[in-house]
């Protein structure tokens, strides 16, 4: 299928002229690529520098693009007191059109998710303005990291649809896919980068998407996990023994790029008025569901961790036939507890046998 | 502190914190891990998973005591009697380690006739752990080739605090689980920079790097450094600070950073003694309750708006660098220090933190090899660490102990300074929550922590709950013979019946008017831990 769907629109760029080709885009847009600091540790950045920034393609970036289009924190609205009330006043923002370069198929397909959550049924104004004017282009993992398994979600390691363009490295050169229509409006304005891609280039391509399948050191049977959670036949015990563990950090929620509950609190700044702020949430605290006199409708002990992994892996298939984990790798890495994703797939799992 | 630096001859963890996760045994004493220690209590978690085993000593059953393999619940302030018990099993089973005690150690002979003349059964009786388990606790630690022991302020915090520590580290040297990689005594530190206040001598004895102010050389080359005279006597202890009462020996006090207004134990007593100052001045990030009783408060910086270094649990020395300019007139700490000294006479001329880490460097032993240069690469540098070319130091007490011998000190069980009686039937203790850090200074302004938890809760066995007629989250009456608070019931099976737990993170519940203010002879520390109360139902009038 990748070999198939590659014939007719690639590309080469090489890697030479990458950074040539990045100085053009930045140009006209805000450049956002995975960057390596001073402490080694790589993260997607807003690049003001292209020189003094180290771009890293390979290694899984820290951070997931949520954050540009979900910030953290973000002021919606300011309220100013009247004799009367309350008048609030929506926050304008321009968000400068962004490239958004060297995205993992994991982060793609999670962007492709959060444009569901937030214009499926009802538009999310405050995202849309964000997401609107931004290009993706992605690229394939050729070796994914040792939490990866995105196999396993169907979100990588290579992916065919979803970004404006896609990259694959072959070496010296990358392999260049348009997905849609802005990717090849940045192919024909700057067409002196690229070369057309000849059947050598698409069959290296396709010899790498088969490496890169093989280089896996996890199998996480994700579907079984599915089956096991449509079933309800996900032994007790395995929450209970998920939630005693459970150090309720939150860090699952907020390194995932899926995760795109959030709570909106007012602050009032002085006597004549204050915010509306709109900040990352997690279903995982108690606070996230406790009613105001302290009664709670998720069981606390098991109920938050059985949202959480009932969500992401039954609910989001039901809804939209895809679970919302991609396989990041992300919670693996950062849970106190371990009680992550993997963890939970791998225990119901062994309910099964 | 006090209790490692007579055995041991250094108050530190002597292994770092990724240690724990290849130990084979792991025995945590008084810490509630999960909630005070998350990262720590990872590596427990992470070590468990690869197959170690776990033991728990806690009165209360911990989430941590539930993920463990042996939960022993002791009576509060019976630690000492349950490890003795545990040394007992270790000699009689010849789980003794004779080659390092006779290698490393001394004063192993007092020891072990103080341990030949204990009844296994009666010491059992006294901590209300059954035999066997002490048994199996001791066999598991002593057989272990990799055995660590955390511990925290459920240790210290108790009238026999020292001898605690002592009695643990007779443990670890008894079992030879000393000077080895993954082995080792860790007392967890409960603040990102306690153990660089004390490495830096805020301590009433010591110079820093533990210097002893008894000392002359040590007195006179830091003489030679400031180009002053010190004070050849020790300081005072923080209790004696604030317990001096209104007419106290001291009259003017400078308080950074604490607020012993909802800390420190009786706190009628320390109010008494704060307002009964002639001045008084306090900097702080937020105008805590300590800091509205005085007469000037400098806004201080918080960690994101300065530089600097901070010395964390595992001894590790790591920079911290600032991400935002201070708001207002906010300043460092250090830029207040140097601006005050200014003002008295006598100048400080610092440049940059850097510069003050040069000094420390030159007059620190400990600090020998560390400088910003140094720390900007990596995570820090753990001490000891001599010069600029020493590593720095992992795990400490590799082929001899700080002081040389490791040296045992044997010690008995002491009652804890106030027990239950017919007036005040329950126990107190006190600790604290996952959501909120100390008095709440800090925690308790941020939205999503106070939502989490904004009350003070009294942990109450269901058994008590019942008698008194208490219904989950009824407001109750605290009572001890030093005051008396309303605060929350949490009815759980977490306690045992005749104990009460609860926190001292919030002012409209201050616990610390109830606690005693009995301390340890040898740290000084109060005992936070133990203390007699009544919980009374508030009728309706």
């Amino acid at each position: 299928m990748v070999h198939a769907a590659a014939a007719t629109h690639s590309h080469l760029l090489k890697k030479d002229h990458l950074k040539g080709f990045l100085r053009k885009l930045a140009k006209e847009y805000r450049l956002v690529a995975p960057v390596r600091n001073r402490h080694s540790d790589v993260l997607f950045t807003v690049i003001d520098d292209l020189d003094a920034a180290e771009i890293e393609l390979t290694e899984p970036p820290q951070n997931s693009l949520k954050q540009f289009f979900l910030p953290q924190q973000e002021r919606l609205y300011t309220y100013t007191t009247t004799a009367e009330g309350y008048d609030f006043q929506p926050v304008q923002a321009t968000i400068p059109p962004t490239v958004y370069f060297g995205v993992h198929p994991c982060d793609l397909s999670a962007v492709l998710y959060m444009d569901v959550v937030f214009s499926r049924h009802q538009r999310d104004p405050f995202y849309l303005r964000r997401r609107q004017g931004s290009v993706l282009i992605g690229v394939n993992c050729n070796s994914p990291a040792p939490n990866c398994f995105c196999n396993a979600t169907g979100s990588g390691p290579f992916l065919e649809m979803g970004s404006d363009l896609q990259l694959t490295d072959l070496g010296d050169r990358f392999l260049v896919e348009i997905g849609r229509a802005p990717g090849q409006a940045l192919i024909e304005r700057w067409q002196v980068f690229f070369s057309p891609s000849a059947d050598k280039d698409r069959a290296a391509h396709y010899q790498t998407f088969l490496e890169a399948r093989g280089r896996f050191s996890r199998q996480v049977h994700v579907e079984q996990a599915i089956r096991q959670l449509e079933a309800d036949t996900v032994p007790e015990q395995v929450w209970t023994e998920l939630s005693l563990r459970c150090q309720d950090c939150g860090g699952c929620a907020y390194l995932c790029p899926t995760c795109t509950c959030f709570t909106i609190s007012d602050q009032q700044l002085d006597d004549a008025g204050g915010q509306r702020l709109r900040s990352w949430d997690a279903c995982t605290f108690a606070g996230f569901t406790a009613m105001a006199g302290g009664h709670n409708p998720v069981q606390a002990k098991t109920g938050a961790i059985r949202q959480r992994f009932t969500h992401k892996l039954r609910d989001d298939v039901r809804q939209n036939g895809r679970p919302s984990c991609v396989g990041c790798g992300r919670c693996v890495g950062i849970c106190f507890g371990g009680t992550d994703i993997v963890r939970f797939v791998e225990r119901a799992c062994q309910g099964s046998l | 502190m006090a209790g490692l630096a007579t055995t041991f001859g250094s108050g530190a963890m002597t292994n770092s914190i990724n240690e724990i996760e290849n130990a084979e045994v792991i025995l945590v004493s008084g810490s509630n891990t999960t909630e005070a220690h998350p990262q720590v209590a990872r590596r427990m978690l992470e070590a468990v998973d690869r197959g170690a085993r776990l033991i728990v000593i806690d009165p209360r059953r911990t989430r941590l005591a539930e993920c463990s393999h042996l939960h022993l619940a002791l009576r509060p302030g019976t630690d000492i009697p349950l490890l003795n018990a545990m040394m007992r099993v270790l000699l009689d089973e010849g789980l003794a380690d004779d080659l390092f005690i006779e290698m490393r150690t001394e004063n192993f002979l007092a020891l072990r006739d103080m341990l030949n003349r204990l009844d296994l059964a009666e010491t059992a009786e006294l901590t209300g752990v059954p035999l066997p388990l002490i048994r199996q606790a001791a066999q598991l630690y002593g057989r272990a080739r990799k055995a660590v022991i955390c511990y925290c302020l459920g240790v210290t915090q108790h009238v026999c605090g020292t001898e605690n520590v002592q009695t643990i580290a007779n443990l670890a040297m008894l079992a030879g689980h000393i000077e080895k990689e993954d082995t080792g005594v860790d007392p967890l530190r409960g603040q990102n920079n306690v153990q660089g206040a004390c490495d830096m001598g805020a301590l009433p004895n010591m110079l820093p790097s533990y210097q002893d102010v008894h000392n002359e050389d040590f007195r006179e080359k830091f003489e030679r450094g400031w180009g002053v005279k010190l004070p050849e006597a020790p300081g005072l202890t923080l209790v004696e600070m604030t317990h001096g009462g209104a007419q106290g020996s001291i009259r003017g006090m400078f308080i950074m950073g604490e607020n012993p207004m909802l800390s420190d134990p009786t706190l009628s007593k320390v109010e008494e003694t704060l307002r009964g100052l002639d001045f008084l001045a306090v900097s702080d990030i937020f105008l805590t309750e300590t800091a509205r009783l005085a007469q000037v408060v400098f806004p201080a910086a918080c960690f994101a708006e300065k530089s600097g270094s901070f010395t964390n649990s595992e001894r590790r020395v790591q920079m911290v660098r600032q991400a935002v300019p201070p708001p207002g007139e906010c300043r460092a700490d250090s830029e207040i220090i140097m601006e005050l000294s200014r003002r008295l006479g006598y100048a400080m001329e610092y440049d940059s933190s850097g510069e003050v880490m040069e000094e420390i460097a030159l007059l620190s032993p400990i600090y020998g090899g560390m400088h910003h240069d140094r720390l900007e690469q990596n995570w820090g540098l753990q001490w000891p660490c001599w010069d600029r070319n020493h590593p720095g130091t992992p795990f400490l007490h590799k082929y001899y102990f700080t002081r040389g011998r490791g040296h045992f000190m044997p010690a008995n069980h002491t009652p804890p300074g106030e027990l239950p009686g017919p007036e005040y039937p329950l126990l107190l203790m006190t600790g604290r929550i996952y959501h909120h850090y100390h008095t709440g200074t800090m925690t308790r302004k941020s939205e999503r922590l106070t939502r989490e938890c904004n009350q003070a809760v009294l942990q109450i066995n269901p058994l008590d709950a019942k008698a008194q007629g208490l219904r989950q989250g009824e407001t109750v009456r605290l009572v001890s013979r030093r005051g008396e608070i309303t605060l929350a019931a949490g009815i759980t099976d977490q306690v045992e019946p005749g104990m009460v737990y609860t926190t001292f993170h919030f002012a409209e519940a201050p616990i610390n008017l109830l606690t005693n203010d009995a301390f340890d002879t040898g740290s000084r520390c109060p005992e936070y831990k133990v203390c007699a109360v009544r919980v009374e139902k508030i009728m309706d009038s």
